[in-house]
């Protein structure tokens, strides 16, 4: 777009060019928008598991519940993680600080008695200073936050077992679901909603029943809810408020963001927080749903995370991405992981078979992409 | 004219790194409404002088005056908060994101209340587009990256940023120097547009033909020092170019270029072709522009 | 400055911390034995707790010295090298999980050549006898998956599947082929990753394709626990034949409540236990057991579920 093009176009009625601009301005922003590719891909693992598992489960309520709760799990770090991508930074110690996390909320509660709400506060605060250190080693030594977050990684993952295995002499912790009746804060990461309605939906035959004759779904997990609020809320915060317009700025160039005003350093250490946050949100949903915290629990979630990102079509180097995108990515992920088990393809085949889609759909995504910037 | 207070003043400023003398005894007056030409070779302490009068570096000795009032600036948000804005060379934008984004990078628009406050998208696209026509570009969608526009409507969106939000004094920093030359005549015309403002434009430049048509005064630096501040009135290109410490470097290039040309001449004469060479040679030793561009490219 | 005396006080406190554990681990007493012991349980697994709390008792009892090894992912060349530096440290005896013959068998023949005892647990017995490995403590996985197969055929199961979380550890896939050679192939193996939820959801789904499977058996603690969740979530758990190995306190709760058929007790605590024993008996008086020692497989239902809870909540059993 040169100057002396523009000018020329300037057309004369200002009522008529202002329609122009709305409908330039909607393709293009259409096109332009990073889970563009990632929707495609979505579409395209859907038809695929539509044609390959039709006839089967996959796509009953049961079946879609069913990954969707994986997904949901993926989804909720994911945000965090693209968020903080966006900011460029990455998080590696996101899977070891869910199995820290599980750890210190199963430790206090059953070991000690603590009430659950104060074990999962203990395992927030314990993740904002993980998130904290993070954050700071990175802005004050300027090092990678890949290196920094990889010594975490393995950090985190030594205290899940060395703490676990001092206090208690095990790897994991049971009976915390004992603990959950009547501890309201327990009760915002376990259970289901919409069980009236489901249970409703039942009563009138809308919904099959299961292979041991119940209805199938009794309502949605919490995580899919906390993976559709923290997706909204994350969408929010990038596209409406002035800290969106910072993550992006800090990630573009964090140079020029310092020289505008913008508090880079804060970001970056409440965008560290945040991914800590959610791998302690992952950490209470998957303790309470299980009813036992574990060491190993979130092993590679870090790299699912990452993976999630950026099918969902954010830059590894950081500046641009979205939440929305991130959800799609951690839904294809999800949908993959569960898919197998209906196409029939032995599970001997299963790390093959999650990779060739997952390396479709990114593919598939990239070639979406480069459409949508040809056609603009 | 001159009976009114300089916006910006500087009285024998000096700065010292150590041992080193970096700026010493520099004086310099710029007026509201004018732009003044900064000139010097590399090295010769305009970096310095701009990050002195930003607020990135205190002077050692020596006074600034803003508007006639002593000012000392501890930081650059200071200095920006005192109305003086400065645009640097890489023009502190995210080439990702939208020139709204851009514009507003730091400084959002809200609207609303408490977890409800948002950036207030409508009246930013409005302001940012508004800012950009009045140096006439026509954004068509201010959502478009950055990165899709030129390096000059870059520097423009730059520039109408700092002046939007209330500079009084404009320093720019090799506005021109990566541009080509349509790109660099649309960036001065907005300068010649931003001191019809009312602004005071400090404009920093190795390039006497880009520095020459918006001009109204010239301060010319060499090795830290003051060679003097002139009125346009009262200097020609050719004495500004002159004076520059590349003036005189130039003419010794001519002269061996025309060394060179000889050489050639005789050698064909001799018998022994060169063809096309000397032409180009000639070319390029006759004509000033490449050359000074060519200065003007290395920093 | 501040920040590099900081620096400065942090390292110091470091290399004296652990200029401390090296002289406790390098100064024993001349009359007590070092013992080493090798696992390929990741340190996370509730399995090799067990089994590192039964040899660090025994050890205590008999006054040695022990020191446990175990990489942090199953990884045997990894492995590998943790037998070859402990071999190397010259100690008295060598205890070590025989999963794979060809990566481990040379270290053992290696450690025998240097007149290093070894006792192998867990797997692996008769494949490590060729490379002059003393005795085994264990049991046969293949034998244990087997039994599996057998008692779910006994309580009536025509169809069954093998929840395998760990895909090419060499123990869990003899479990499954015991447990398909068992069932004369009317058995699928079903591979997962590490995490619950995708054990659980993948187990559902499963069985949703699969109408006519009504056994399921896991290999783990942590593939057991979703199992037995996905079941009383669907209220199914009387439906199927619900089997798994090792013990946890979530299978030995469920076990008593009647979710859970059976689960294959290998006894892994007498694994780290005995060993230390034998080998300290070895080193001091020259005896040693004159065959291998099968701590399992034992299946502990219901009516023995209630006794062995209490030992397995102080990480006994």
């Amino acid at each position: 777009m040169s100057s002396t093009e523009t000018k020329q176009s300037v057309a004369p009625s200002a009522t008529d060019r202002d329609e122009r601009i709305q409908r330039v301005s909607f393709w293009k922003r259409a096109l332009n928008r990073p889970e563009l590719g990632a929707l495609a891909g979505a579409v395209l693992v859907i038809a695929f598991f539509i044609v390959s598992a039709s006839g089967t489960g996959m796509f009953t309520p049961a079946g879609i519940v069913n990954f969707l709760e994986v997904a949901a799990q993926l989804g909720i770090i994911a945000t965090a993680a693209a968020l903080l991508m966006i900011g460029g930074e990455f998080d590696l110690s996101i899977g070891s600080m869910i199995g820290l996390a599980g750890i210190l909320i199963a430790i206090p509660a059953v070991e000690y008695g603590w009430p659950l709400w104060a074990a999962i506060l203990l395992a927030f605060a314990c993740a904002g200073l993980v998130g904290w250190i993070n954050g700071n080693l990175v802005n004050k030594t300027g090092l990678p936050s890949f290196i920094v977050t990889l010594g975490f990684l393995f950090i985190l993952r030594g205290l899940a077992i060395g703490v676990s295995r001092l206090l208690t002499g095990r790897t994991q912790i049971g009976g915390i679901q004992e603990h959950i009746p009547g501890d309201w804060f327990a009760s915002l990461f376990s259970g289901e909603v919409a069980t009236g309605l489901f249970s409703w939906m039942a009563a009138n035959g809308w919904i099959a029943t299961n292979f041991a004759g119940n209805p199938v779904v009794s309502g949605i997990p919490v995580s899919i809810v906390w993976w559709f609020g923290l997706t909204a809320v994350a969408t929010w915060v990038l596209l409406c408020t002035p800290y969106g317009n910072w993550i992006f700025a800090s990630g573009g160039d964090a140079n020029a963001a310092r020289n505008s005003g913008v508090p880079v350093h804060r970001v970056k250490i409440s965008l560290f927080m945040f991914t800590a946050f959610s791998a302690t949100i992952f950490a209470c949903i998957q303790v309470m749903d299980t009813g036992s915290a574990d060491t190993i629990r979130g092993l590679l979630k870090e790299l699912e995370a990452i993976i999630a990102v950026v099918i969902g079509g954010a830059l590894l180097t950081g500046g641009y991405g979205s939440a929305i995108g991130a959800a799609l990515g951690a839904l294809i992920f999800g949908m993959v992981q569960m898919g197998i088990f209906y196409t029939g393809v032995n599970t001997d085949w299963f790390q093959v078979f999650l990779g060739v889609m997952l390396l479709v759909a990114v593919l598939f995504n990239n070639y979406m992409r480069k459409k949508a910037m040809e056609a603009r | 004219m001159t009976t009114q207070t300089p916006m910006i003043e500087m009285r024998s400023v000096s700065k010292h790194f150590g041992s080193v003398i970096a700026l010493s005894n520099i004086s310099m007056k710029v007026y509201s409404g004018e732009v003044m030409c900064l000139l010097g070779d590399n090295g010769a302490g305009k970096s310095t002088l701009i990050k002195t009068l930003s607020g990135v570096h205190q002077p050692t000795h020596g006074d600034m005056l803003l508007d006639g009032k002593p000012a000392r600036f501890k930081s650059p948000a200071y200095a920006l908060d005192a109305g003086i804005a400065t645009v640097f060379q890489d023009l502190a934008m995210v080439p990702l994101m939208s020139i709204t984004r851009n514009f507003f990078m730091g400084r959002e628009p809200t609207i609303g209340w408490g977890p409800l406050k948002r950036i207030d998208w409508k009246y930013a696209d409005r302001i940012a587009k508004e800012e950009m026509a009045r140096i006439g570009i026509d954004v068509r969608d201010p959502s478009q990256p950055v990165g899709t526009l030129s390096g000059g409507e870059r520097q423009c969106v730059a520039i109408a940023r700092a002046v939007y939000f209330g500079a009084k004094v404009l320093i720019l920093d090799e506005p021109t120097s990566a541009l080509g030359v349509k790109q660099a005549s649309v960036v001065l015309r907005y300068i010649a547009r931003a001191r019809a403002d009312g602004l005071a434009v400090i404009f920093i430049t190795h390039n006497v033909h880009h520095a020459y048509p918006v001009a109204d005064a010239f301060t010319l630096l060499s090795r830290g020092g003051s060679l003097g501040s002139f009125r346009k009135e009262e200097i020609s290109r050719e004495e500004v170019l002159n004076m520059m410490a590349g003036g005189a470097e130039l003419e010794n290039l001519d002269a061996e270029l025309a060394e060179f040309q000889r050489n050639d001449r005789e050698r064909k004469a001799d018998g022994a072709p060169a063809p096309g060479h000397s032409e180009s040679v000639a070319a390029a030793g006759h004509a000033d522009a490449p050359a000074g561009e060519r200065l003007a490219s290395d920093r | 400055m501040t920040r590099l005396s900081h620096w400065f006080l942090a390292s110091a406190a470091t290399a004296a911390l652990m200029a401390g554990t090296a002289a406790q681990a390098q100064a024993p007493q001349q009359d007590t034995s070092r013992f080493v012991m090798v696992t390929h349980g990741v340190p996370s697994d509730p399995f090799w707790s067990v089994v590192k709390n039964g040899a660090e008792a025994a050890a205590d009892l008999v006054g040695a010295e022990l020191e446990y090894r175990a990489p942090s992912t199953f990884d045997m060349a990894r492995m590998q090298q943790l037998v070859q530096a402990a071999v190397a440290s010259r100690p008295d005896g060598l205890i070590l999980s025989f999963t794979d013959e060809n990566a481990l068998g040379s270290v053992v023949q290696n450690a025998v050549d240097n007149d290093i005892p070894v006792i192998t647990i867990n797997s692996g017995g008769d494949a490590a006898r060729k490379y002059g490995a003393r005795l085994h403590v264990g049991q046969s996985e293949y034998e244990a998956g087997k039994q599996a197969a057998e008692r779910m055929q006994e309580l009536g199961v025509k169809k069954g599947v093998c929840v395998n979380h760990e895909q090419g550890n060499q123990g869990l896939d003899q479990r499954c082929d015991g447990f398909v050679d068992g069932f004369n192939g009317n058995a699928e193996q079903l591979a997962t990753t590490y995490d619950p939820t995708n054990i659980r959801n993948a187990i559902v789904a499963y069985l949703n394709e699969h109408n006519d499977v009504r056994g399921v058996l896991t290999l783990g603690a942590l593939s057991a626990e979703p199992m037995i969740q996905a079941m009383r979530e669907q209220g199914a758990t009387d439906m199927f034949t619900l089997g798994t190995f090792d013990l946890s306190p979530g299978i030995l709760k469920a076990l008593d409540a009647g979710d859970l058929d059976f689960a294959i007790d290998q006894q892994q605590y007498m694994q780290g236990y005995l060993p230390v024993i034998f080998l300290d008996q070895f080193v001091k008086n020259g005896l040693l057991p004159a065959g291998d020692v099968a701590t399992g497989p034992g299946f502990v239902t219901r009516e023995n579920a209630s006794q062995v809870i209490k030992l397995s909540s102080q990480g006994i059993r």
